[in-house]
């Protein structure tokens, strides 16, 4: 199973490295609105118990995040095209287990999402953030678990569709909103109470916190922080029931009604 | 090898539509080494049969068992032993033949040594020996259904199943995937199940199995089946064919069938379609824009138990195709 797997993760990845538009689009989008807004909101923007952070650092997890995102969006979309261009089918009829499907294409977006973030990484220390092994292997760890739960929850959402113009509104009405209330843009600290529910019940707020964490604290003060253990386990209870939902998905097929005489 | 056994599948209703009933009650059994063609128009039941047999849907009620496996109990035992190519092509246009090759050959389990060996065979059969390196983006329709088969062919399967593989090919490309399909099959004594509505290609499979309204009308060799039609019958154009079929009917008592423009008398005794041909002339020569005499060719078998010409699916496949 796990041949299959990374066989067909390979394949996400190499087909990702031949669309150079692709790697530029997911790559430059995310570095944009970094750049432009971080600088935007630099002078006026200051979260509270981060008063000496500027925008443009604050920003720079909820860009990572950002950036797994969009890595999922683009390889959920692959789904619909693999089904339209009919390569999905010939997986389906091959004796593999539909768990195999699954995490190849959960794998293969983790893969894309990875290069892009570990690039991104690089970027750390103009922003003055010295970053050890420790903090490295931490946020190396948390890529890999959010990337995965961004991909097997774009998975679970697109495997249904039949055209991209639905994943798109997806995209736009939950996909989007689960990145903007994680804290990626603005703090959850000073949010009306609404919000502030939203966010708390937003599993992808916890993933930032799992992203934000090992840029200020070493690990042995991250695995003794509550907050930081509690966002471990809550994106890894996301990550895992959105790649058993999916799961699930690929196991349904077409079942025949009920005779039209019975 | 492959055994249908009263098969019955029902789309369930809902409130815009009542429950459809696809296929109903079909039993079929394909023995091993067989080449059947399932043919029938559309709507006939062929696409919700071929996605069953895929394993891609559940039928309301039946068995199916491949190579003695009961395809809906042992999935993965059944599928080993299968391939499949598609009518839209199956294969990723952004990697090169060999890059696809190679997945599926990791999608059925092989590697080292064995990929090799089968990979090497697979190619030999088709044109793709000096092809291997280039993306499939850059070969053509016909070779591009080579790589299909070269994918089905590095499995060994024992059952190819091939739902109309040979749609929007020119004739030279079809002629040729045929050509390759049935000297494989011959040489491996492979089974194959392949649904078609070009008869060309029915003439030369063992035998041929007709579907309308999810039932099976008739499966036998091509040779029976034409005959069935007898070996002559007279057909005739004319604009005016709804008009003359009753006169033709109440003169001749001969019965005439019609399929648009056109008037069959099927039913005519051997050796009597001459004389038969001369009255119709003598009496309606004016209301007749062509007649003569043919022999029954599957087509007409076709025509003759569906009620639909190759015409009239080729409109409806482009109407289904149509944005």
């Amino acid at each position: 199973m796990i041949r299959v797997a990374l066989a067909l993760a390979q394949r996400e990845f190499i087909r990702f490295l031949r669309q150079p538009q692709r790697v530029v689009g997911t790559v430059a989008q995310p570095v944009l609105f970094w750049l432009f807004l971080g600088t935007g909101f630099s002078s006026s923007f200051r979260a509270p118990g981060m008063e000496q952070v500027s925008y443009l650092e604050y920003f720079y997890p909820g860009v990572m995040l950002m950036m797994m995102l969009f890595a999922s969006i683009f390889s959920s979309i692959t789904i619909i095209e693999d089904r339209d261009a009919g390569f999905l089918q010939s997986v389906l009829v091959a004796p593999v287990s539909r768990m195999a499907i699954v995490l190849g294409k959960v794998l293969g977006g983790t893969a894309i999402a990875l290069v892009q973030t570990v690039i991104f990484t690089i970027a750390a220390p103009f922003l003055g953030l010295s970053l050890g092994a420790g903090a490295l292997a931490m946020l190396l760890g948390a890529y890999v678990l959010t990337s995965m739960g961004f991909a097997a929850m774009g998975f679970f959402f697109a495997w249904p569709m039949r055209s991209s113009s639905g994943f798109h509104a997806i995209m736009m009405v939950f996909l989007m909103p689960l990145w903007m209330l994680s804290g990626a843009l603005f703090p959850i600290e000073r949010v009306p109470g609404w919000l502030h529910l939203l966010m708390n019940i937003n599993p992808v707020a916890h993933a930032l916190v799992l992203l934000r964490t090992p840029l200020y604290m070493s690990v042995s003060e991250a695995f003794q922080n509550q907050r930081y253990l509690l966002a471990l386990a809550v994106t890894a209870v996301w990550t895992i029931a959105c790649l058993l939902g999916s799961m699930a998905r690929v196991e349904t097929r077409d079942k025949g009604g009920a005779p039209a005489s019975a | 090898m492959i055994e249908i056994s009263h098969l019955t599948h029902t789309y369930p209703g809902n409130r815009k539509s009542p429950p459809r009933t696809a296929i109903d009650d079909l039993s079929l059994s394909i023995p091993a080494g067989e080449f059947c063609i399932l043919s029938g128009p559309n709507g006939s039941g062929k696409s919700t049969l071929f996605r069953i047999l895929c394993g891609m849907a559940l039928p309301s009620s039946g068995t199916i068992r491949i190579g003695g496996h009961d395809l809906f109990a042992e999935p993965a035992a059944a599928r080993a032993r299968m391939s499949v190519v598609f009518q839209s092509p199956a294969i990723d246009r952004h990697l090169s033949v060999a890059e696809n090759l190679r997945l599926q050959a990791t999608l059925y389990g092989l590697s080292g040594a064995d990929y090799k060996a089968r990979l090497g065979e697979a190619v030999e059969w088709t044109d793709l020996r000096d092809r291997l390196a280039d993306k499939v983006d850059t070969l053509s329709g016909g070779l591009a259904r080579q790589v299909e088969l070269a994918k089905c062919l590095l499995t060994r399967p024992e059952i190819i199943l091939l739902d109309e593989p040979t749609t929007g090919l020119d004739p030279n490309s079809r002629r040729n995937f045929i050509e390759a399909l049935q000297r494989i099959q011959r040489q491996r004594k492979m089974t194959v199940l392949m649904t078609s509505h070009i008869f060309s290609e029915a003439e030369d499979a063992d035998r041929v199995a007709i579907m309308k309204g999810g039932r099976l009308l008739a499966c036998d060799s091509p040779q029976a089946l034409r005959a069935r039609l007898g070996h002559e019958m007279v057909v005739l154009q004319s604009r005016r064919a709804e008009s003359l079929l009753p006169r033709i009917e109440a003169d001749l008592g001969i019965a005439v069938r019609r399929y648009g423009d056109e008037l069959r008398l099927e039913e005519t005794v051997n050796g009597d379609s001459l004389p038969i041909l001369e009255r119709l002339l003598g009496l309606y020569r004016g209301d007749i824009d062509s007649i003569a005499i043919k022999q029954p060719a599957l087509e007409d078998v076709f025509v003759h138990m569906t009620g639909k010409t190759a015409q009239d699916i080729e409109r409806e496949q482009l109407e289904i195709e149509a944005p």
